[in-house]
């Protein structure tokens, strides 16, 4: 703060993006509002617009006048300025968003516990996805089950997405009314949550046996997660990491397949928001640092096998990457 | 988050539900000079782009825009890929892959446009020359259609909870009501809980007993509703909180003399039994013989 000439800086959150609150203040506030103020002497101030909130968080002030109880200095700089109601900000403040993301990128070891438990969930919770998932079973009552286990099982939250079908399906959404059915691939991306942090595992399960294009595609998808995961360690660029995984598609000749058509990306830091950049893609320029989180999946279509996933949730270490997860790499079957 | 059976059931809400709200939007802009109004809507602040086209970001966050004299156009953060999905389930056919309004606005040659809550806007989404039309103005009342919905899901919300005594682990007891809600139907579901001796919050390893309070917010295809029980008696206790549930977010804290006729709020009271705080509330909507349970 010293450094920008910064007088105080607010945490901002609320309800769909709790993570620049709760960086400094760990709480799964009930929102919809939640700022930590901190001036330079270190001090911290908590205001919500939730009387529960106050209760449970020592120190905070419930204010029914979110906006009018907002501190006030002569240089305010915000994390979160940019998803901010305007009426809550002035043309005055500036924005701290992209320093505390990169403050954030690197996980301190207390925060590796989280995810790891986390990464230990996600695993589980594959597993009993795919033990009841069966013909006949609509993608949103399996979706049902599974929010069953991990809230059983202690996650506070969960970031999922489905589909089911063959070659027509060309990508995740929420579950429909579909009824699974013999020969589909049923792909998931499952992202609990604990206290706080998210991680990330991404499976395909095809209901039956795996046709020969099934399999084909699936050889494809892991080569190009295990190239990700060979390349990825500190020093190296985020967009090798999705070129890689991009260069096995092209050497299949499915370079088509890795542009924004048919993908998202090839994969995205983990934290406090299950979704955090660098994004790995090829046009985004980014050195990867020990300590990061990442997810590298080269999630796509394919004409072979429709949409198909397939990731791990990766910590950088000194030498190279770590997979959290411990599920199988497979194709699954049921 | 969002992530439970989104559907439109156009026996429930029919097309024309829509028009009829669309109409009055466009009738509204006709009066203010306006050639359109922008809906802003993200994960957690839906109900509005809900309520006027049945479009709900699971994910990132979208304008809608409504012009005066033609069909409404969604600037979608979401991939084209899943424009189809969202056709489905919206009234909702001219989808575009940006958040550019700027643009849409040049290529229409629109010098101002209304935007819904010019104040509640987010800073990084520029409007040129945005003019405010207060929610108020466009929604002052639920209407039939928007009423019928919301008694189902409180009565949803109601009949599950009765199912369920609060026992054993709270994690536990959560995800068995996350299994009945969501295979009724429920889109989202905030669940807090409370051994009798704080207000109600997320599950922390609690054991449940007969001094509980589970307090439910639960959105059935875009409209939430919330019930704090169980055992819920109407009036009992000292009130202890009033929350819009249909605002811009699933539920806000309100100060109970502000609501406005046909507010859809939660009241909930507190009371104390063998030196534990008991909750109990429901849904109400604010009508004109007074609130009325739903």
């Amino acid at each position: 703060m010293a450094e920008h000439g910064w007088d105080l800086l607010l945490l901002y959150g609320h309800t769909w993006r709790k993570d620049y609150f709760r960086c400094l203040v760990n709480f799964n506030f009930s929102g919809p509002h939640a700022v930590a103020a901190v001036d330079r002497s270190g001090d911290v101030r908590i205001i919500v617009s939730d009387p529960w909130d106050a209760e449970a968080i020592p120190g905070a002030t419930f204010a029914p006048d979110f906006a009018a109880a907002l501190p006030k200095a002569s240089t305010v700089a915000i994390a979160g300025r940019e998803i901010m109601q305007a009426r809550f900000t002035s043309p005055a403040h500036v924005s701290a968003t992209y320093m505390v993301d990169e403050l954030r990128r690197v996980k301190s070891e207390d925060e590796l516990i989280r995810i790891r438990q986390a990464a230990e969930l996600s695993d589980r919770g594959y597993q009993y996805f795919a033990q009841v998932a069966e013909p006949g079973m609509t993608e949103y009552e399996l979706v049902a089950e599974v929010e069953a286990f991990l809230k059983s099982n202690g996650a506070e939250d969960n970031f999922m997405l489905i589909a089911s079908g063959g070659t027509e399906v060309v990508g995740m959404k929420p579950p429909t009314g579909r009824k699974l059915q013999p020969g589909d691939s049923v792909t998931t991306e499952l992202t609990p949550q604990i206290d706080g942090y998210w991680a990330q595992i991404c499976r395909t399960l095809v209901i039956g046996e795996p046709n020969a294009k099934q399999r084909e595609a699936f050889a494809i998808f892991a080569e190009a997660r295990q190239a990700a995961e060979d390349l990825l360690k500190p020093g190296v660029n985020i967009a090798d990491v999705a070129r890689v995984q991009n260069d096995v598609f092209r050497k299949f000749g499915y370079g088509e397949y890795t542009g924004p058509k048919y993908t998202r990306v090839r994969g995205h830091n983990l934290g406090l928001h299950p979704d955090e950049n660098p994004y790995v893609l090829e046009d985004v320029d980014y050195i990867v640092k020990e300590g990061m989180v990442v997810i590298a999946h080269p999630n796509t279509y394919l004409p072979l096998s429709g949409y198909m996933v397939f990731g791990d949730t990766l910590l950088v270490t000194a030498n190279g990457c770590t997979s959290l997860n411990t599920a199988e790499r497979k194709l699954f079957r049921k | 988050m969002k992530r439970g059976w989104i559907t439109w059931d156009k026996t429930e809400l029919p097309p024309s539900v829509f028009e009829t709200r669309l109409a009055a939007v466009r009738l509204h802009l006709s009066h203010k000079d306006l050639p359109a109004l922008v809906v802003y809507t993200d994960v957690w602040r839906s109900n509005q782009g809900r309520y006027l086209a049945n479009f709900m970001p699971y994910w990132n966050r979208a304008l809608l825009v409504i012009p005066r004299d033609s069909a409404p156009v969604l600037l979608c953060g979401l991939s084209p890929r899943v424009y189809p999905w969202i056709r489905s389930v919206t009234i909702l056919e001219d989808i575009r892959p940006n958040m550019n309004l700027a643009k849409m606005c040049d290529e229409n040659g629109w010098t101002k446009i209304g935007v819904l809550d010019l104040p509640q806007f987010p800073c990084d989404l520029s409007v040129p020359d945005g003019v405010d039309v207060p929610w108020s103005a466009i929604h002052p009342e639920p209407d039939e259609a928007e009423l019928s919905m919301y008694r189902r899901a409180a009565k949803m919300a109601r009949e599950i909870l009765a199912e369920e005594s609060p026992s054993g682990f709270d994690h536990e007891f959560v995800g068995r009501l996350e299994r009945k809600y969501r295979r009724a139907g429920a889109e989202d579901l905030v669940i807090l809980v409370t051994n009798g001796d704080t207000p109600p919050q997320p599950p922390k390893g609690l054991i449940l007993g007969p001094a509980s309070s589970i307090s439910i917010a639960m959105e059935y295809r875009g409209h939430w509703v919330k019930i704090v029980g169980p055992g819920f008696q109407p009036a009992a206790g000292l009130l202890a909180g009033v929350q819009l549930l249909s605002g811009p977010y699933p539920y806000e804290y309100c100060h109970s003399p502000d609501l406005k006729p046909g507010a859809i709020f939660a009241a909930v009271t507190e009371s104390a039994v063998n030196g534990k705080r008991i909750f109990q509330g429901g849904t109400y909507r604010l009508g004109p013989n007074g609130q009325e349970l739903l």
